[in-house]
Parts: structure tokens; C-alpha cells; sequence
């Protein structure tokens, strides 16, 4: 994809999130249910960096938007929408998280399944040439830029006061850890010839 | 790279597509999570106290050996709601509440393969309230709050039956 048609991608995403919202405002649900489309893969990797396991984070995302519903009519732009439904996620995430560890010291496993929220996922089971090259840096990095970089890839627009929000870092070193953690994994990329070729 | 707030170029935009496609395929939300909550918000209420699953248990497999009871518990701020799900032989599931602290209301459970309104039960004055029949599948409970007091209705998140 070029960066121009990769631009007006983003912008086109941004317009129609726009207008879901404006409807959905209006008490139309099918236009919530695209926002909601638009938005899981968003709030489940939040809730996934997190720490909590999928079923956890799935119960995360869902009570998200349930608590949406009240705080909709307040809710005017997508960025603010964006904002808010990370800080929820984030926040739930917190709250199960606790009652886990909680359960954890009573005797109770639940925290084994705590997993590493990067997967350990096989590399064969990546049929694509690109991603396996790309696993194989991504998982050199250091664990707060495979965060960092995993929700970024997920916003439209560098918007650092949700991805503050998202990783509970501060605003001001959203933009320089971004770019050192992207300059390090571009730089293993490109100095890989498998990487050039595909 | 020398400034980090320099403007993303073509290269690093590419590179965080590949990042963002390369998780959706590690690490998908699961599948039916988008109707799962498609279903749970199609309330018409919004004026909504949101019940949060604390937690999901499966019973041994019941007294008389037949019986799998799951059990579960969804805590809002003024509420606790209780339920132990049964298979009976038909295949149909009973359902039976608790509200704490005890409160006669009224209890709807939404169920998404039936068709018609939500189903209704009046939880007594020890906060029990029992649906018979329940088919498996995606459900929903609410609470509605009587006079008097907040109005808000206490909905869980929808669970799979």
C-alpha cells in the first residue's frame, strides 16, 4: 500500500468513526454496533497488555461498553470516545487483575494463568513470510516498546493522550519512546535481507 | 532516526500496519466477542447499574449425579446477584437467584435465541427468583429497581448459557 492510499485509509476510518458516533448518539444501535467493530480490536489489546488472561479481557471489553451506554450522550468527538473506552479498559483490567492476585494468595491458581500477553504462539502457525520475520525481531525488543508499539499500530492518529492512557506512562514520553522503540525495530528490519526481499 | 517526534515516514507506517496485522493474527480477540456484545447492549434502557462477573464455577457434577451446577456471581455497586444454573434431563436449564441484600424485584432475562420479550420473574421478599426452561445460548439479566431510591436497573454482561 502506498502512504498516500495508506493516509486516506486512516483518514477514511477516522470520518466513518466520526459519523458511527453522531448517530449512535442519537440512539441509533446499529451505528454503535460499528463503533463497536471498529473499537474491540483497540480495547482487547489494552486489556490484553494488561496482563489478563483472554477470557478476563473479553469480560473487560464487554463491561466497557456496557458502562458505555450511560456515558454516551457525553461523549461529543472520537478522540474523547477513543480516550475514554481505553482508560475504562484500563482501569477494569486494574480491578480484575487485583481480584485475581487476590485469589492467588487465598490458594487458588488462578494467577498461573496469568499469561505473558505476547503470545507464545508457534511460528509455524504464521503463514505469512512478512509476520514471521517481523515475530521473530518484535520479540527482541524490550518488553515496554512491544507494548507500546502493539496498541500505537492500533491508532489511527498519533494521538499520545489515549496511548498515555492505555500505558499509564506519562504523555511526554509517549512520542520519543515511540520513536526510539520504532527506529530500533526498523533498523533490525531493514538490516534483514529476508526482510528486503519479501 | 534522529528526531523521535519527527513525523512517521512511509516505512515506519508500513511497519506498524505489519505490527498491527501481525497481532491480529497472534493474539485475535475471540471469536464472537463483537455479538456477544452486539447482544449485551441492545438495551433499551440506558439508565443501567453494570454488574461485573466475579466469578464462574462449575459444581462438581451435582448430588444425584446427573445434575452439573454452574454457579455465578456478578457484583454491582448496590447489588449482588447469584445464580445456579442446572441441566435438567430435557436439555433446558433451570435458573435459580438470589439478590443480595434481599429485595423483591423485578428480574427480565433476555435470552438471544428467543424471539419475543424477555422473560420475567419477581424475586420474593428473600431476593430468590427461579426462570425454568431456559435454552442454552447467549443471555442477559437485568434487575429492575422498584420506587423510590435510584432508578437505575442492574444489568449483567451477556454469558454464554
Amino acid at each position: 500500500m502506498s502512504a498516500d492510499a495508506r493516509a486516506s485509509d486512516r483518514t477514511a476510518r477516522a470520518a466513518r468513526l466520526a459519523s458511527c458516533l453522531e448517530r449512535a448518539r442519537g440512539g441509533d444501535r446499529s451505528a454503535l454496533h460499528e463503533v463497536v467493530r471498529e473499537l474491540n480490536p483497540l480495547l482487547w489489546h489494552v486489556a490484553r497488555t494488561q496482563g489478563l488472561p483472554g477470557e478476563e479481557s473479553a469480560d473487560v471489553v464487554q463491561t466497557t461498553w456496557l458502562e458505555l451506554l450511560r456515558r454516551l450522550h457525553d461523549i461529543r468527538s472520537p478522540e474523547a470516545l477513543t480516550a475514554w473506552l481505553v482508560t475504562t479498559t484500563r482501569r477494569e483490567s486494574w480491578r480484575v487483575r487485583e481480584r485475581l492476585r487476590h485469589r492467588a494468595n487465598d490458594g487458588d491458581h488462578a494467577l498461573e494463568t496469568l499469561a505473558d500477553p505476547d503470545p507464545g504462539a508457534d511460528e509455524r502457525l504464521l503463514a505469512d513470510e512478512r509476520h514471521r520475520i517481523l515475530r521473530r525481531h518484535f520479540a527482541r525488543l524490550p518488553k515496554r516498546c512491544r507494548t507500546l508499539l502493539r496498541i500505537v499500530a492500533l491508532i489511527d492518529r498519533p494521538d499520545y493522550a489515549v496511548v498515555a492512557e492505555a500505558l499509564e506512562m506519562p504523555r511526554g514520553s509517549i512520542g520519543p519512546t515511540r520513536g526510539r522503540c520504532l527506529a530500533k525495530l526498523r533498523e533490525m528490519l531493514l538490516a534483514d535481507a529476508a526482510w528486503s526481499a519479501t | 532516526m534522529t528526531d523521535p517526534d519527527a513525523p512517521l515516514d512511509e516505512i515506519d507506517l508500513a511497519i506498524l500496519d505489519q505490527v498491527r496485522s501481525l497481532h491480529s493474527v497472534l493474539d485475535p480477540p475471540p471469536a464472537g466477542l463483537d455479538e456477544r456484545i452486539a447482544f449485551a447492549i441492545a438495551l433499551e434502557t440506558v439508565d443501567l447499574e453494570v454488574a461485573r462477573l466475579q466469578e464462574d464455577l462449575l459444581v462438581g457434577s451435582g448430588a444425584r449425579g446427573t445434575e452439573r451446577i454452574r454457579t455465578m456471581t456478578f457484583d454491582a455497586e448496590s447489588l449482588t446477584i447469584m445464580i445456579a444454573i442446572a441441566e435438567l434431563p430435557d436439555g433446558l436449564l433451570r435458573l435459580d437467584g438470589w439478590l443480595a441484600p434481599a429485595a423483591a424485584m423485578r428480574v427480565e432475562l433476555r435470552v438471544a435465541a428467543d424471539t419475543g420479550p424477555a422473560r420475567v420473574a419477581f424475586a420474593d421478599e428473600s431476593g430468590r427468583f427461579v426462570f425454568h426452561g431456559v435454552g442454552h445460548g447467549l443471555a442477559q439479566l437485568l434487575v429492575r429497581r422498584g420506587s423510590g431510591g435510584s432508578t437505575a436497573s442492574i444489568v449483567t454482561p451477556s454469558l454464554m448459557l
